[in-house]
C-alpha cells in the first residue's frame, strides 16, 4: 500500500496542477472559436469579402479545445458509459471489474500515444495548413498540418496520465485505503445529446 | 472476423468501458488478432479526421448558447412565459414543463441540457404543488427530447455532417415533427390530468399579464428566429448562426436583460468546452469504428440482409424502426447515426425514401432513445436533478414513451409531416 | 472475388460511383486481376469510409494502410504545392493537347513524378494523371458572364488554396471557403453566387435546383486527377506485375480521359434543359478571359514551392504537344 501510495502522488500532483492550466487553454479556444467565425461572418456578409483563415483556425482551436480539456472531464467521471453492472456487484467484484475496464482503456490510450506520435512526426504532419500563417521577423511562416495534429497526441497522453493515476486509486480501493482525495464532480450537465 | 466488431463493442458496453474506449476496443482488439496491425493506425487517425470537421463545429457553439441563455435567466422567461399561456389548464405545471422544452428546443440543441436547465426549476416547482418526484421528472426527461427535435440539434448536425446532406434542409424538416411530439405529450397529460385531479397552478392570466409576459420573453424567443432567419436569408451558415445564437445570446444576457455576468462566462466557457470535448471524442471514436467495419464489408453484407428481409418500403421502415429503437437502447444517437446511417440511408433511398424523410425518421427515433434505459442519458440526469431513483423514472415515462413511439410511426407513414415545411422553402424536392 | 490473391491493393476514391474516378479504377481492377492471372487483387472502397480528404488520405497512401489513391491538384496542394500548376488557368486549350501533356511519357509527367518521389522521401509514386470531370468552368446563380469584368463583385466559392483564391481574385471576383457539403445550401441562401466546376459534379450535386444557372464555358483549368501509389508496396512485386500494374494505370488513364466526355453530354443537355443558361465565350472574350489571369501565372512561379519548375515543365510540354498535333493534323488533312 505504501508504494502505491508513493506512486499515486506524483501522478495526482501532475494532474492537479496541468489539468486546470488545459482547462484554462480550452476556455480561450472555444472563445477563440467563436470570435473567428463572427469576423468571417461579418467580413463576407458585411464587407463583402471573405478571409481565408478563420475556419481552418476555428477547427484548429476545436481540436485543441477537445485536446486539452478531454482529460479532466476524464479525470472527473464526464465520459460517458453504463456503470449498471459494477454498481449492482459487490465491492471487491465491483472494484476488479472497474480495475478490468481502466486497463483495457489504458491499453488504447497506450496505443494511441504511440501511433499519434508517429502521426505528428510523420509524413501527414509535413503537409501545410492550407491558410495559416504566422508572422515571423523574416516573413510569413506557414503553420505544417503536425500543429494541429498535435492537440490529439497531447489529448490522449494526458489521458493516459490519467487513467494511471486512476488505475492507482483502483488498486488502492482494492486494498482497502479508504479517503483518497475526491477528483472533482463531473459537469452537472452533461449537455451531450 | 471483423464481424465480430458488433458483439464484442456491445459486450464491453455492458460492462461499462466508457463508450469512448469501446468504440476503438472493439475493433482494435479484433485487427490486432487478425494481425492487421496497420489499420490500427487507421483507427486512431480516423478518430482525429472525424473531428476535424467545420460543421461540426456548430455542437460546442449551440452548446455554449445553450448554457448562456441558461445563465443569463432566459430559461426562466421562457417558463414563465409558458405558464402565463397554460398555467391556468388543469395539470397546468405539467403542461408547462413540454411547452417550455417545446420553447426551449428553439434555442438549444440538446436533449440533456433541456433536462438539466428546466428540470432543475419545474421538478422541485412541481412537486411543491402535489406532482409525484417520479412523474415530474418522467414528464421533464420525456419532453426534453424534443430538444433535437425542433431546430437546431446537435443530433441532426451529426447526421447531416456524416451523410453529407444538407443541415439547413434537417432543421427545417424538424419542426412540425417536434411540435407534433409536444402536442402528443400534452394529450397524455390532459388525459391523465382529468383522471388523477391534476393541480392547477395559476389562475388564468388576463391578455395584459399574458402580454407583460411575452415580453420579457421577447427576446429569447427571438433566438430560432434568427438563426432560421439567418440561414434562409444566407448572411450565415448553419455552422456560423450557431456562432451567431453565442453572440446574441451573450449579448442579451449582459446587455437586454442583464441577468448575466461578466464573471459568470469563464465558467460557462469552461463547461461547454468539456461537454463538447467528450462529444467530439465520441464523433471521432464512432467515425475511426465506422472506417474499420466498412474495411470487413460488413456494411454491405447487412445491407443485403436488410433488403432480402421484404421489398416492401413500408415493411422494411417498420423493422428498422424496431431495430433503432432497440440500438437507442444501448447507444447514444451520436455513435448511433454515425454507424448506422451509412449503412441505413443508402438503402432507403434506393427504395425511394426521401433523405431528408428518412433522417427525421431515424434522428427522432434515436433521440426518443435518449430516454429510454439502460442507456438513456436524460433519464440519468433527471435522476441526478431530481434525486428520483432511474428505475422508478424509467417506469413513470412509460405511457409518454408510447405516444412518442406513436408520432415516430406517424413521421415514418406520412412523409409530409417531415417534408412540407422543407419542400415549401425549397430546400427539399 | 480475389481474396486469395497475392497482392490485394486496397484502393480509394473520395467520390461516388457516378464518378470517373470510379468508371477508372473499375477499368483498373478488371485488367490488373485479368492480366495478373489473379495474382493481384483490387479491392475498392469508393467514398470517405477509408479517408475523406487529401491530407488524409495521402498519410494512408505514405504509410501503406491505403495502397492506391486519386486525389485532384486541391487535395495535394498541401504537400506538394507544385501539382497546382494543373489549375493554372488557360495554359492548355483542349482535351487533345491535354492528353499529349499528360501521357506517361511526356517530359511534364515524368517531371511530376520525379517532384513527388523527392517530396515524399521516395514514399509516394505518381502512377498516372487521368481526369475527372472534365474541365473548370465558372458556373454562378446571378448573370451569364460573357467577360471577366461581368465575374465582378461576385462571390465564387473555391476551395481553401491558394491559387484559385489568387485567380478568383485576379478576375475582380471575391474568393469564398465554403465546405463542400454545405454547398448546396449555400447557393440556395446567397452565402456564395458561383463557383468553379465542372458540368457533371454540378449536375450531380443538383447544383442548379439551388439556383446555379449560368455557366460559362470558359474551360479555364483541366480538372486533372492525379493517381497514387505507395511506393514500397509497388517495389515489393516482382517485375512482371509491376508492368501489369503500370499498364493497368495506362488503361484507367485513358478511360478517365473518354469517361467525363460521354458522361457530360447528358449533363449539359439536362443543364439546359433545366432551363440552365450556357455561355461559350468568342475566342477574343477567351482572350480577355486569359489575359486578366495573368498576375497568377507570376505569382505561382514567385510563391509556389518548386513553382518554377513545373510551370517550366508544363510550358515547355504544351509546346511540343501543340507542335506534334499541328504537325500531325496538317499531314492527315492532305
Ligand atoms: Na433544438
Ligand atoms: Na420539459
Amino acid at each position: 500500500m505504501g508504494v502505491l501510495k508513493a506512486a499515486l502522488w506524483p501522478l495526482q500532483k501532475w494532474n492537479d496542477l496541468v489539468l486546470p492550466i488545459g482547462r484554462f487553454l480550452a476556455v480561450i479556444a472555444i472563445a477563440a472559436m467563436v470570435v473567428a467565425i463572427l469576423i468571417q461572418v461579418f467580413f463576407r456578409y458585411v464587407l463583402n469579402n471573405a478571409l481565408p483563415w478563420p475556419d481552418e483556425a476555428a477547427r484548429f482551436m476545436m481540436l485543441w479545445m477537445t485536446g486539452l480539456i478531454a482529460p479532466d472531464a476524464y479525470r472527473r467521471g464526464g465520459f460517458v458509459a453504463i456503470d449498471m453492472l459494477e454498481r449492482a456487484l459487490a465491492r471487491l467484484a465491483a472494484a476488479l471489474l472497474s480495475l478490468f475496464l481502466l486497463a483495457i482503456s489504458g491499453l488504447v490510450l497506450a496505443m494511441a500515444v504511440r501511433i499519434g506520435w508517429s502521426e505528428v512526426t510523420g509524413f501527414g504532419g509535413r503537409f501545410d495548413t492550407a491558410s495559416l500563417y504566422l508572422p515571423l521577423p523574416d516573413g510569413w511562416f506557414r503553420v505544417p498540418r503536425s500543429w494541429m495534429m498535435a492537440s490529439l497526441l497531447v489529448g490522449v497522453t494526458l489521458l493516459l496520465i490519467v487513467n494511471l493515476e486512476l488505475i492507482l486509486r483502483a488498486l488502492l480501493r482494492l486494498a482497502g485505503a479508504r479517503n483518497l482525495p475526491p477528483l472533482g464532480r463531473p459537469e452537472d450537465e452533461l449537455m451531450a445529446e | 472476423m471483423l464481424i465480430w466488431f458488433l458483439p464484442v463493442f456491445l459486450l464491453l458496453l455492458m460492462i461499462g468501458l466508457p463508450v469512448f474506449f469501446g468504440l476503438l476496443a472493439a475493433p482494435g482488439i479484433l485487427l490486432w488478432l487478425n494481425g492487421q496491425e496497420r489499420d490500427i493506425t487507421l483507427l486512431y487517425r480516423n478518430v482525429y479526421n472525424g473531428m476535424d470537421s467545420f460543421p461540426l463545429m456548430a455542437i460546442p457553439f449551440f452548446m455554449l448558447a445553450g448554457e448562456l441563455m441558461n445563465k443569463g435567466g432566459i430559461t426562466l422567461r421562457l417558463v414563465e412565459f409558458s405558464q402565463a399561456l397554460m398555467g391556468h389548464l388543469r395539470g397546468g405545471l405539467a403542461h408547462v414543463n413540454v411547452l417550455s422544452s417545446m420553447l426551449f428546443a428553439g434555442l438549444s440543441g440538446s436533449a440533456v441540457a433541456d433536462t438539466s436547465a428546466l428540470g432543475s426549476m419545474l421538478i422541485p416547482a412541481m412537486e411543491k404543488q402535489g406532482y409525484s418526484r417520479r412523474f415530474s421528472a418522467a414528464i421533464t426527461a420525456a419532453s426534453s427530447v424534443i430538444g433535437p427535435i425542433i431546430p437546431p440539434s446537435g443530433i441532426m448536425i451529426i447526421y447531416a455532417y456524416v451523410m453529407g446532406e444538407s443541415v439547413a434542409a434537417l432543421f427545417l424538416a424538424g419542426i412540425v415533427p417536434g411540435i407534433l411530439v409536444g402536442a402528443g405529450l400534452m394529450l397524455v397529460i390532459k388525459v391523465m390530468a382529468d383522471r388523477y385531479d391534476f393541480p392547477i397552478a395559476t389562475r388564468k392570466q388576463t391578455w395584459g399579464e399574458r402580454g407583460q409576459a411575452s415580453l420579457k420573453a421577447f427576446f429569447p424567443l427571438l433566438t430560432p428566429v434568427i438563426i432560421m432567419g439567418g440561414i434562409l436569408l444566407g448572411i450565415f451558415t448553419p455552422t456560423e448562426a450557431a456562432a451567431v445564437a453565442v453572440a446574441y445570446a451573450l449579448f442579451i444576457g449582459l446587455f437586454v436583460l442583464r441577468t448575466l455576468r461578466v464573471g459568470e462566462i469563464p465558467e460557462v466557457l469552461s463547461r461547454a468546452a468539456a461537454t463538447s470535448a467528450v462529444v467530439l471524442l465520441l464523433v471521432g471514436a464512432a467515425m475511426a469504428f465506422k472506417t474499420v467495419v466498412s474495411l470487413s464489408h460488413a456494411p454491405e453484407t447487412l445491407a443485403a440482409y436488410i433488403l432480402s428481409l421484404s421489398d416492401n418500403p413500408l415493411i422494411l421502415l417498420f423493422l428498422i424502426n424496431l431495430l433503432l429503437f432497440i440500438v437507442g437502447m444501448f447507444l447514444d444517437a451520436g455513435p448511433a447515426i454515425i454507424i448506422l446511417g451509412p449503412i441505413l440511408g443508402p438503402i432507403f433511398t434506393s427504395l425511394g425514401v426521401d433523405p431528408i424523410h428518412f433522417a427525421i425518421i431515424m434522428s427522432v427515433n434515436l433521440t426518443v432513445g435518449l430516454a429510454t434505459p439502460p442507456m438513456g442519458l436524460v433519464l440519468f440526469v433527471a435522476s441526478s436533478v431530481s434525486g428520483e431513483k432511474v428505475e422508478s423514472i424509467a417506469r413513470a415515462i412509460l405511457p409518454f414513451l408510447a405516444v412518442e413511439v406513436l408520432v415516430i410511426f406517424l413521421i415514418t407513414y406520412i412523409p409530409a409531416i417531415s417534408m412540407t415545411i422543407p419542400r415549401l422553402t425549397g430546400f427539399a424536392q | 472475388e480475389a481474396h486469395d490473391a497475392e497482392f490485394m491493393l486496397r484502393a480509394t476514391a473520395n467520390s461516388n460511383e457516378n464518378d470517373e474516378d470510379y468508371d477508372g479504377l473499375v477499368v483498373f481492377k478488371n485488367y490488373v486481376e485479368q492480366a495478373s492471372n489473379g495474382r493481384i487483387g483490387v479491392e475498392m472502397f469508393i467514398g470517405t469510409q477509408l479517408c475523406s480528404n487529401g491530407a488524409e488520405c495521402m498519410q494512408g497512401v505514405a504509410d501503406g494502410s491505403i495502397d492506391v489513391y486519386v486525389s485532384t491538384s486541391g487535395g495535394t496542394s498541401g504537400i506538394f504545392p507544385f501539382v497546382q500548376v494543373l489549375d493554372l488557368p488557360y495554359l492548355m486549350a483542349d482535351d487533345r493537347i491535354a492528353e499529349e501533356v499528360l501521357a506517361n511519357d511526356s517530359a511534364f509527367t515524368d517531371t511530376m513524378q520525379q517532384m513527388v518521389r523527392d517530396g515524399s522521401g521516395d514514399a509516394i509514386r505518381l502512377m498516372t494523371i487521368g481526369n475527372t470531370g472534365g474541365w473548370r468552368n465558372f458556373a454562378n446563380t446571378k448573370r451569364r458572364v460573357e467577360t471577366p469584368s461581368d465575374l465582378e463583385g461576385l462571390k465564387i466559392r473555391t476551395v481553401v488554396a491558394d491559387l484559385p483564391q489568387e485567380l478568383v481574385k485576379a478576375l475582380g471576383a471575391s474568393p469564398t471557403p465554403i465546405p463542400w457539403p454545405e454547398l448546396f445550401t449555400s447557393f440556395q441562401t446567397g452565402v456564395v453566387e458561383g463557383s468553379k466546376n465542372g458540368i457533371t459534379d454540378i449536375m450531380g450535386m443538383k447544383f442548379p435546383d439551388a439556383g446555379l444557372q449560368y455557366v460559362t464555358l470558359d474551360g479555364h483549368a483541366y480538372m486533372g486527377a492525379l493517381w497514387f501509389m505507395n511506393n514500397a508496396r509497388f517495389m515489393e512485386m516482382p517485375e512482371d506485375l509491376r508492368r501489369v500494374v503500370v499498364d493497368g494505370f495506362y488503361q484507367l488513364q485513358q478511360a478517365t480521359f473518354a469517361s467525363p466526355k460521354r458522361k457530360s453530354i447528358q449533363a449539359y443537355q439536362e443543364f439546359q434543359d433545366g432551363g440552365g443558361d450556357l455561355y461559350v465565350p468568342t475566342p477574343e472574350q477567351k482572350e480577355m478571359f486569359k489575359e486578366a489571369a495573368q498576375p497568377v501565372y507570376e505569382w505561382f512561379q514567385e510563391n509556389v514551392d518548386g513553382g518554377a519548375e513545373a510551370f517550366e515543365a508544363m510550358t515547355a510540354a504544351v509546346k511540343t504537344a501543340e507542335e506534334r498535333i499541328d504537325a500531325s493534323r496538317a499531314n492527315e488533312l492532305q
